[in-house]
């Protein structure tokens, strides 16, 4: 069975869109360079600001008030946890990773399609916020800066059909009866992923 | 008053609830009794340190893909079982990316045990490539064991994330090429696989310490 995805041409296209860009060596070094050079910016000076040490007089009634200002967002933050976790509290919360994002280019092949839509566990599945952008011979393609993670996610095509991604591993359980895949963050470079329709 | 402590104490006393702020974005996506359905399950999985982010997505796909309430729950509850298993063998230090690639690993078939045994060979590398590569890899086709063991197997001899993951590519194109999934795996192994070629020359980040 042939597809649009097997023209040499288009699947050529395909690779290349998929292909992570790579920076040159020593780009980020010229970069954090020009930055040293520029002029402190105007968030730079209120952080340096708020960090200098001051000393602050207050009345016995402007303490008071401000203690009481203090409890009550200190109770109004306890109030909000506890109303969602009555059960109280587990294992320490994970850590976050530390991780700058990474671009990903995610590709498909649909050359009939009059809309392709990317959705996921990174758009909380919208389907609308991520639309793809059609380039030569159906190729559509959306940029997405993902930070280290696992998500599931599908292609929409012209609105309503969901389409599993032929070039990326598929969603472990088939939970709802529609195709999903799978990419994986990791901390260093970017992946791409990607198939035809 | 110092205005730096006054600051730091503000930001500590802000009210932070990311759990409840995950569930709101369940408002107007699913219908009230679905809802609150959820919100049970993420309140009660928190006490065993299961996040409420991957459980609201997950409840947000099957809104996305037009299903209805009671499948929606389910699917919840399964993948908070799934997340919580992982986490007793992760253990509470875990990140979440972590967490959820062990989630997925332990559906895929991968047994918790082999997980926390990972877990206790490498307190402090983090296990979300090797976990994600083994669920991809049974996705595939290949059996839960060979995969488990395939990863654990190169994590010992220090192999890169990035390896990994190209070890799983390997795999994946010799099972389009037609070889059954459990041989690809173990060829690959035996054989090598292409090693990165993107990383500059003493690059270590995400390699694992190699162990006897």
């Amino acid at each position: 069975m042939t597809g649009p995805g097997d023209d040499p041409l288009i699947a050529r296209l395909a690779a290349e869109l998929r292909r992570a860009p790579v920076a040159r060596p020593g780009f980020d070094a010229r970069v954090m360079a020009a930055v040293r050079r520029a002029p402190a910016s105007l968030p730079s000076r209120a952080w340096t600001w708020l960090r200098e040490e001051r000393t602050l007089a207050l009345s016995p009634l402007g303490g008071a008030a401000m203690a009481a200002v203090l409890a009550g967002v200190v109770i109004a933050g306890v109030w909000g946890a506890g109303r969602l976790s009555p059960a109280g509290s587990g294992p320490a919360p994970a850590s976050p990773v530390a991780a700058a994002p990474s671009v990903v280019t995610f590709v498909l092949v649909a050359p009939q399609a009059r809309s392709v839509a990317l959705a996921g566990d990174f758009d909380g599945w919208d389907g609308s916020r991520l639309p793809m952008r059609r380039g030569t011979a159906g190729i559509w393609t959306v940029n997405v800066p993902l930070a280290p993670g696992r998500y599931d996610y599908a292609f929409v095509v012209d609105g309503r059909r969901f389409v599993a991604d032929p070039a990326a591993p598929p969603a472990t359980g088939d939970d709802f009866g529609r195709p999903t895949s799978v990419v994986t963050v990791g901390g260093g470079a970017a992946r791409a992923a990607g198939g035809s329709l | 008053m110092n205005v730096r402590k006054l600051t730091f104490a503000l930001l500590l006393a802000a009210p932070a609830s990311p759990a409840r702020a995950q569930v709101e974005r369940l408002t107007g996506r699913v219908d009230e009794a679905t809802r609150a359905a959820v919100v049970a399950v993420v309140d009660s999985s928190r006490s065993a340190g299961v996040p409420a982010v991957p459980l609201v997505n997950k409840a947000l796909e099957g809104a996305s893909k037009g299903a209805d309430g009671a499948r929606i729950v389910a699917a919840v509850r399964a993948l908070a079982a799934d997340l919580g298993r992982a986490r007793a063998a992760l253990g509470p230090a875990a990140s979440d990316p972590e967490l959820v690639a062990g989630g997925a690993a332990v559906r895929a078939g991968v047994s918790p045990a082999f997980i926390g045994t990972l877990r206790a060979r490498y307190p402090r590398e983090p296990l979300m490539v090797p976990l994600a590569v083994m669920a991809d890899l049974v996705a595939r086709g290949v059996p839960a064991d060979t995969a488990a063991e395939s990863v654990a197997s190169l994590m010992r001899e220090g192999v890169r994330d990035a390896d990994l993951v190209a070890f799983r590519q390997s795999v994946e194109r010799d099972i389009a090429l037609g070889a059954p999934a459990g041989g690809a795996a173990a060829v690959r192994l035996l054989t090598g696989t292409p090693t990165t070629s993107t990383l500059t020359p003493g690059d270590n980040t995400n390699r694992l310490p190699r162990k006897p």
